[in-house]
């Protein structure tokens, strides 16, 4: 049997993890081993990207049957969209890794990030519902282990919150998926839950699609979080170890919109276009809120988890805005924020990995000691209001102009909500890094020499998708188009 | 008469020879209990052997129909079921050996009850006729009321032995009251003849044969612990002697539904309408009280037994479903209790591995901190669990799949949600288990036995067998995964008619 390059992108980093973990060997050598493998990784998904061909179809196809009986198919491809996030996971994991490399932790860390990312590219690449749902539920697992065992705090109970929460949610998503599977087998006479097949399904009454929906929704909803369903959030982040916030804000988040993008868009796109209001609101408002939320906190840590919130609603916001400013946007902010957040968590984490944690009155005068961390800092920061010449503008601005088509009053209220927030992010970041205050942080040590080849590659990549986006835009523009004209029906606006 | 009809019969006959052997055997003094479980290991192996001969390829017997009037059929679906049973005797020797073991006071007969018990739940699967399936049933229940109160110092074993005694006794009257009424309204005891007579029938009233075949299913609700008959369950399992628990929750629960699947799929063909609204609502309250009374269990055999409750609530599920979708239904049936066998004999047994040196009472607090001195042992419990839980990449959650998939296939969209509702709560008590090992800190386990020996290895191969199950057979094409235990389970069910 052939194995793709799909294939070996998904399972190299869990063969990888398995022999690590039954052979005896130390931290230090699973640790290199998984950086490596993560760079392999990296390299075949580059490769992806250049072979890539400017077309609205899936590619890199594999195809083998998988449970017959059910016409379950070991289905994988890849678009535009999931390009573009494949490239954001295989190139900001290596880079995490840069920064996680002093953590003190055993080798079941190093071998759980690498079961994580076989996770989150499986579920990404996966073009069969069972297929996704399965990987959708594995990366739970690594998850699980990574905040119970090494996290801090309250970790069991927010391990077991945020676990009880996700499958919540994908059981809702499970019986959505098997209910289509049964619908398209009443309607063509054979199973199948390729996602191909399933969106042809034309027998349901508006009450199931709409029931079905919501049954998806959930799942990638709770994942993101979106506004009701953002309890477990905070709790996880602020006990969590640095690896597994990076994880959660960077990747899976975003796997959450992914999935919404992928599955409910072609499935029920009447009923996209029906409740995209709701859901634009939904956004708008969960900018607003998590905003002031992130405001009031007091730890770095929780200040990041709510601003991070806060900017998923707002790209979810654009997913629904139905053009192709917004969903552009969207897609490009998906990266760009998933960087940013990345890197300042990461930065956060080895502030906290020196001083301990800290409310951010507790620290300031860091600037004098770690000006490599300080500047770095900066950089993820402006991408994060979307300075110029980040792509945290290009993609912000894309929103709001998709937002302003969509509705004035709309767009006007988000482009002042992301004014407001970049005064606070300053604001913080004069009180925990520039300003000089009594407290003691003499044992802040700047980056060395790892850290600093991370932070500034993700900050390279920024920069570079600020300045000329057209480089990352036209290889999604065909996928876009695709969804608004073909599917949603709705054209892809002025 | 063929006498080449003795070949379908070998398996049977092998099992009761080693039980007559044994029992026998185990006067002698010389004879330790090592020694003992080579030689039940060896009689159970060429069962399987036998057995297996057969497999592959559908078929249907009635071996010596003349000599035993047509009481026992040798088809696929009773070669299928004969083979688990047998492998659940294998195993339970396998693992339980340590634990009989080390604990004096259970000696040699203990085998030859095991052997016994396994003869009876093989002919149960392998007859169609009431009368023989009653004793069948009470040659495998009795061989276990004596297991479970075998260390007759130990007060809550009695206790435990005469519960089951009196309350199992009960349960089979109403298999013999039934079998009666049965007989009495279609002069026939055999399965096929009632069934014909109801198909030529239909017109008549049918008030003796349903009272007749609901009193069968009251007696099969009772033994596979379903609401309301579940209580008896988790007293039994946490009285008997480890091994002996895991043998009754997974091995006798697969003969009991292999006995019922072959009532209710021939018998009652034209009837079984009658039965799915009530059976529609057992289902639903067998999941919700043992996913209730699971969820506040301090001892992990309790918990089990709750687990095992809600467990028959799936199964019941596919069982309402055989209505509108009979063979897919029946084949998840097949399926799940594969995959139910393989997990929760894997837990079980890891348990009584676990318990067998100093015979503790094991709750969730003794596994605290696990992982951190048996990362392995550790490792396996936690597949076991997950796959009870029915999470992706176990062989549970194809199982779960088939079973929810066919309830919505049938219609019965409310029974999939109130599983899906189960399995969601089931994750709390699975995974806290699976937290507790890893989570915490290693506290002072001291005697905890060091993976050595045959008992692991054999956990082991469940757990890579649960694994693979979930996994499927797409990355090595030519061995056999789930597709291939699949189409086995539908030529069982073919093989019925």
């Amino acid at each position: 049997m052939d194995i793709g390059l799909l294939s070996f992108i998904i399972f190299l980093p869990l063969i990888v993890s398995f022999i690590l973990l039954v052979l005896p060997v130390g931290m230090k050598i699973t640790r290199n081993i998984a950086f490596v493998t993560t760079i392999i990784v990296f390299l075949l998904s580059l490769s992806i990207f250049f072979k890539f061909q400017l077309t609205d179809y899936m590619q890199f196809r594999e195809f083998h049957p998988w449970i017959s009986s059910y016409g379950i198919y070991y289905s994988l491809g890849v678009d535009g969209f999931s390009m573009i996030i494949l490239m954001l996971i295989t190139t900001l994991i290596p880079l995490g890794y840069l920064f996680l490399w002093k953590t003190k932790k055993s080798k079941g860390y190093w071998a759980s990030m690498l079961l994580i990312q076989t996770g989150v590219t499986g579920a990404l690449l996966s073009l069969d519902l069972v297929l996704f749902y399965f990987f959708w539920e594995s990366m739970l697992l690594p998850v699980f282990m990574i905040i119970g065992i090494y996290g801090t705090g309250n970790r069991i109970f927010s391990t077991l919150k945020i676990t009880i929460y996700t499958i919540m949610g994908s059981l809702f998503m499970l019986v959505s998926i098997l209910y289509l599977g049964v619908a398209f087998y009443n309607e063509f006479g054979v199973w199948s839950f390729q996602l191909s097949d399933l969106v042809q399904i034309t027998t349901l009454s508006n009450f199931e699609r709409t029931l079905l929906f919501f049954g998806f929704m959930i799942a990638f909803a709770i994942k993101i979080p979106l506004f009701p369903f953002h309890t477990w959030l905070m709790q996880t982040y602020s006990n969590s170890p640095t690896g597994g916030v990076f994880i959660l804000s960077a990747i899976m988040a975003k796997l959450g919109i992914y999935g919404i993008v992928r599955f409910v868009l072609p499935l029920f796109p009447h009923q996209y276009v029906e409740f995209a209001p709701y859901f634009v609101g939904l956004g708008v408002f969960g900018l607003i809120y998590f905003g002031i939320a992130a405001l009031m906190q007091q730890n770095i840590k929780r200040m990041f988890a709510y601003s991070s919130a806060s900017h998923l609603a707002f790209i979810t916001a654009g997913i629904f805005s139905l053009n192709a400013y917004g969903m552009t946007g969207a897609a490009f902010l998906i990266v760009a924020h998933a960087m940013a957040t990345g890197g300042l968590f990461l930065l956060t984490g080895t502030i906290e990995y020196d001083l301990g944690i800290r409310s951010i009155s507790g620290l300031g005068g860091i600037a004098k000691k770690a000006p490599f961390l300080t500047v770095a800092f900066a950089l993820m920061l402006l991408c994060i209001v979307g300075l110029p010449g980040t792509n945290g503008f290009v993609s912000e601005l894309l929103i709001i102009f998709g937002l302003f088509e969509y509705n004035h009053y709309v767009g006007v209220i988000s482009a002042l909500t992301v004014l407001v927030a970049a005064s606070f992010m300053f604001w913080l970041f004069q009180r925990a890094i520039l300003v000089k205050t009594d407290n003691d942080v003499s044992k802040m040590k700047d980056l060395d020499i790892k850290e600093i080849v991370g932070i500034f590659g993700l900050a390279a990549v920024i920069i570079a998708m600020g300045l000329y986006p057209h480089w990352f835009l036209y290889k999604i523009e065909p996928t876009i188009q695709h969804y608004l004209v073909d599917i949603l029906k709705v054209g892809i606006g002025s | 008469m063929r006498y080449s009809e003795i070949v379908y019969l070998l398996p049977l006959l092998t099992i009761a020879l080693g039980a007559v052997v044994l029992m026998v055997l185990s006067t002698i003094k010389k004879l330790d209990i090592k020694k003992l479980s080579w030689i039940t290991l060896a009689f159970l192996l060429i069962a399987f052997g036998l057995n297996a001969l057969n497999f592959g390829y559908i078929y249907s017997v009635l071996p010596f129909s003349h000599t035993l009037s047509s009481m026992i059929v040798t088809d696929t679906f009773a070669g299928y079921f004969s083979s688990i049973i047998i492998a659940g005797g294998i195993v339970t020797v396998l693992v339980g050996s340590h634990y009989f073991d080390k604990s004096n006071m259970l000696r040699g007969e203990v085998f030859s009850l095991l052997l016994f018990s396994l003869f009876g739940m093989m002919l149960l699967v392998e007859t169609d006729e009431l009368f023989t399936s009653f004793i069948a049933l009470e040659i495998a229940s009795i061989s276990l009321y004596v297991l479970i109160g075998f260390q007759k110092n130990s007060e809550q074993r009695v206790e435990g032995s005469f519960r089951y005694l009196i309350l199992g006794s009960v349960s089979s009257i109403m298999l013999l009251l039934g079998t009666a009424l049965l007989y009495g309204a279609t002069k026939s005891t055999n399965i096929v003849q009632i069934a014909k007579y109801i198909s030529a029938h239909s017109s008549m009233d049918m008030t003796l044969v349903i009272t007749g075949g609901t009193l069968i299913l009251i007696t099969f609700l009772f033994k596979v612990a379903a609401f309301p008959f579940q209580n008896w369950s988790m007293d039994v399992y946490e009285a008997a002697p480890l091994p002996i628990t895991a043998f009754m929750a997974s091995t006798f629960k697969v003969a009991i539904f292999g006995f019922i699947l072959r009532f209710v799929l021939i018998d009652f063909q034209e009837l079984k309408n009658i039965w799915s609204d009530i059976l529609f609502y057992i289902a639903i309250l067998t999941m919700l009280y043992g996913s209730f009374m699971a969820v506040f269990q301090k001892s992990l055999t309790r918990m089990l037994a709750s687990s095992s409750i809600v467990h028959t609530g799936y199964l019941l599920i596919a069982f309402v479903s055989i209505n509108s979708i009979g063979e897919s239904a029946a084949t998840s049936i097949i399926f799940y209790l594969i995959a139910y066998f393989l997990s929760s004999m894997g837990a079980f047994g890891m348990l009584s591995y676990i318990a067998s040196d100093d015979q503790l009472r094991v709750t969730y607090e003794d596994f605290r901190g696990f992982a951190h001195i048996r990362p392995y042992m550790a490792a396996m419990m936690s597949i076991f669990m997950l796959s009870l839980a029915g999470i992706p990449s176990t062989i549970g959650f194809i199982g779960k799949f088939y079973i929810f998939i066919g309830a919505i296939e049938a219609g019965y969209t409310t029974l999939a949600l109130v599983g899906i509702l189960a399995t969601f709560v089931s994750v709390y008590y699975y995974f806290k288990l699976i937290a507790l090992m890893y989570f915490y800190p290693s506290s002072e386990m001291t005697n905890v036995p060091s993976l050595k020996g045959i008992p692991p290895l054999i956990i082991a191969v469940m757990a890579l067998l649960i694994v693979w199950g979930g996994i499927g057979n797409t990355l090595i094409s030519y061995f056999p995964g789930i597709d291939f235990l699949i189409d086995t389970a539908k030529f069982a069910y073919q093989s019925l008619f």
